[in-house]
């Protein structure tokens, strides 16, 4: 009885878990099958559940007519440069903050932070426009990166804090009385021993970064300046985009995020889950 | 100069961009929807009072009381799917099992990708002719005519709902799988020796040790979803008839398709006092965790 009892308890996790994975991977499956589609096989019916033969020319119509590359090119641009940039930035403050003598001071700055996680991009997007537009800095990819980096740095700072309050002062004392300067402690002691901390704020910031969509619709208007959301949001209403060419734009569109989360997935789930367990 | 002067320079960049490009642009938010400002009349900015949220009470077109039920139906039902979902994930992945890290990673990566471009792949997995679930339906032979998901005004708040649940499982999943990992196992040993079965177990030692997790990733999550109107816009843009609708959607429109920039500010102005009483409440219940009341 016992072991009958175990078996079906295994059989059913079992099905559990394959239900979660299906579902998942339901939308990987189909945005793939459709970007090999041919012209004929999208639209026939039924539909098939597998393309008869593998067929690039989605992907071909893509960086030749749509000019995929230069989204791409953009997108890997503003992604990374911002990255890296909000991580300096952040891992600076978050420093600052958590090494201050006044509790009170750091304290108040940090609320400050918190405050702006509240209000989601798409509500600055229509101040910030106008506001840069008097410049005429709007459809500028560098203005958008800096945009960029403010919308991430708030978050990488709590979290960059967070972490390095955790690291005991006394390893940096030492260096202090040696005659080391501020920034040369956080940079020969401090951050060799982040590198877990600074990958997972990294991805964060690429992931955020690569995936926004108002901001670059708002403020990218020429072609040749667009990031591959804002290029896929005007496949929609273009003529001529299939749903194939669509889908290999949307491959392109997921997957480095996809690839960063599958190399960063340690790192990730540790700074997300940071501080919302308690020990 | 002293350290602390050095360590607050440190700070000083964060604290400039957020000024210039946050609170700066806030108050200016604030502004614009007392004011009479569109695109196409851009010589004739005035202050017009309420003039705007008037417009957007009275609107016939979009309808306001529907918009809020709307987003409250999104919210809501979004949050109990995803919490469930995700809590059930957290409770199957808790046990280490061959594969687990591979298995946990194809489960999750949804946290990762653009909301805006899976909404996408699931317009076309929900399209009414050529979409995936009416082929499987129809090879079933359970239909004989493709449904119209996302065009059909009853069904189509419920199948961008679908879409955000799948989006947020692998939130939750993560969150909450990390807080079961840190039940003491001695606990659980204490309850069986007591004669709890698993589900005894379940309710009495393991809920009660995370709920501090599980208040605060509803917590935040709720307002997370209020602010995520990515797969809305790429699914339905509000449509069929206004049926899929919700306020962060609605000022997308307001800026996007009309140009009207103080109905949109209003629009985000109401956003913004909604989130205000929300973080008061939030931080009310979430002192009262802290302290052990709830």
């Amino acid at each position: 009885m016992k072991k009958l009892k175990i078996f079906i308890e295994s059989v059913l996790k079992f099905m559990a878990l394959g239900g979660y994975l299906i579902f998942a991977l339901i939308p990987l499956y189909w945005v793939l099958v459709t970007s090999f589609k041919g012209p004929k096989e999208l639209y026939t019916f039924p539909i098939t559940f597998f393309p008869k033969s593998l067929d690039f020319e989605n992907y071909r119509f893509l960086f030749t007519f749509a000019n995929f590359g230069i989204y791409f090119r953009n997108s890997l641009l503003v992604s990374l440069g911002s990255s890296l940039g909000a991580l300096i930035v952040s891992v600076l403050s978050g420093y600052g903050l958590s090494r201050l003598s006044s509790k009170k001071l750091s304290n108040g700055i940090l609320l400050a932070m918190y405050l702006t996680q509240m209000i989601p991009g798409f509500l600055l997007m229509l101040p910030l426009f106008l506001m840069l537009s008097k410049f005429g800095m709007i459809n500028n990819l560098f203005v958008l990166g800096i945009i960029y980096i403010d919308m991430v740095i708030a978050f990488g700072t709590i979290m960059s804090k967070g972490f390095f309050d955790r690291i005991p002062v006394s390893l940096e004392e030492a260096a202090l009385i040696d005659g080391c300067g501020t920034l040369e402690v956080l940079y020969r002691i401090v951050l060799p021993i982040s590198l877990p901390a600074i990958m997972a704020i990294f991805s964060f910031f690429f992931v955020n970064i690569w995936n926004e969509l108002f901001l670059a619709v708002m403020f990218l208007s020429s072609n040749d300046k667009m990031t591959v959301p804002a290029a896929l949001n005007s496949f929609i209403s273009k003529a001529g985009i299939s749903w194939g060419v669509m889908s290999a734009g949307l491959v392109v569109a997921l997957l480095p995020t996809i690839i960063v989360f599958a190399f960063a997935q340690k790192y990730i789930i540790a700074g997300l889950t940071e501080g919302a367990v308690k020990e | 100069m002293s350290r602390n002067l050095k360590l607050f320079i440190m700070v000083l960049p964060t604290i400039v961009l957020l000024v210039i490009f946050t609170y700066i642009p806030i108050g200016q938010e604030i502004q614009i929807a007392f004011e009479n400002y569109n695109l196409y009349n851009l010589s004739n900015i005035y202050f017009n009072g309420f003039d705007n949220f008037i417009n957007i009470f009275t609107s016939v077109d979009f309808n306001f009381v529907q918009i809020v039920l709307n987003t409250v139906i999104w919210v809501v039902v979004s949050l109990v799917f995803q919490f469930t979902l995700g809590f059930g994930l957290a409770l199957l992945l808790k046990k280490p099992f061959k594969g687990r890290g591979i298995y946990s990673g194809l489960v999750f990566y949804p946290w990762a990708v653009s909301g805006f471009a899976i909404g996408l792949v699931w317009a076309w997995i929900f399209n009414g002719q050529f979409g995936l679930i009416n082929g499987i339906l129809m090879r079933f032979g359970i239909i004989n005519q493709g449904i119209g998901f996302l065009s059909d005004p009853h069904i189509a708040l419920a199948s961008v709902i679908v879409v955000n649940i799948w989006y947020g499982i692998p939130f939750f999943a993560i969150m909450l799988l990390a807080a079961l990992q840190s039940v003491p196992e001695e606990l659980y040993e204490a309850a069986k020796i007591d004669g709890a079965g698993r589900f005894r177990r379940l309710v009495n030692v393991t809920i009660p040790y995370i709920r501090p997790t599980i208040a605060s990733t509803i917590l935040l999550r709720t307002m997370w979803i209020l602010n995520f109107p990515d797969i809305i816009y790429a699914m339905t843009n509000g449509g069929p008839a206004n049926s899929t609708n919700t306020l962060a959607n609605y000022m997308i429109i307001k800026m996007y398709s009309f140009y009207n920039y103080g109905q949109a500010a209003a629009i985000g102005f109401i956003i913004m006092s909604i989130l205000m009483i929300y973080a008061v409440i939030y931080l009310s219940i979430f002192s009262r965790l802290e302290r052990g009341v709830i």
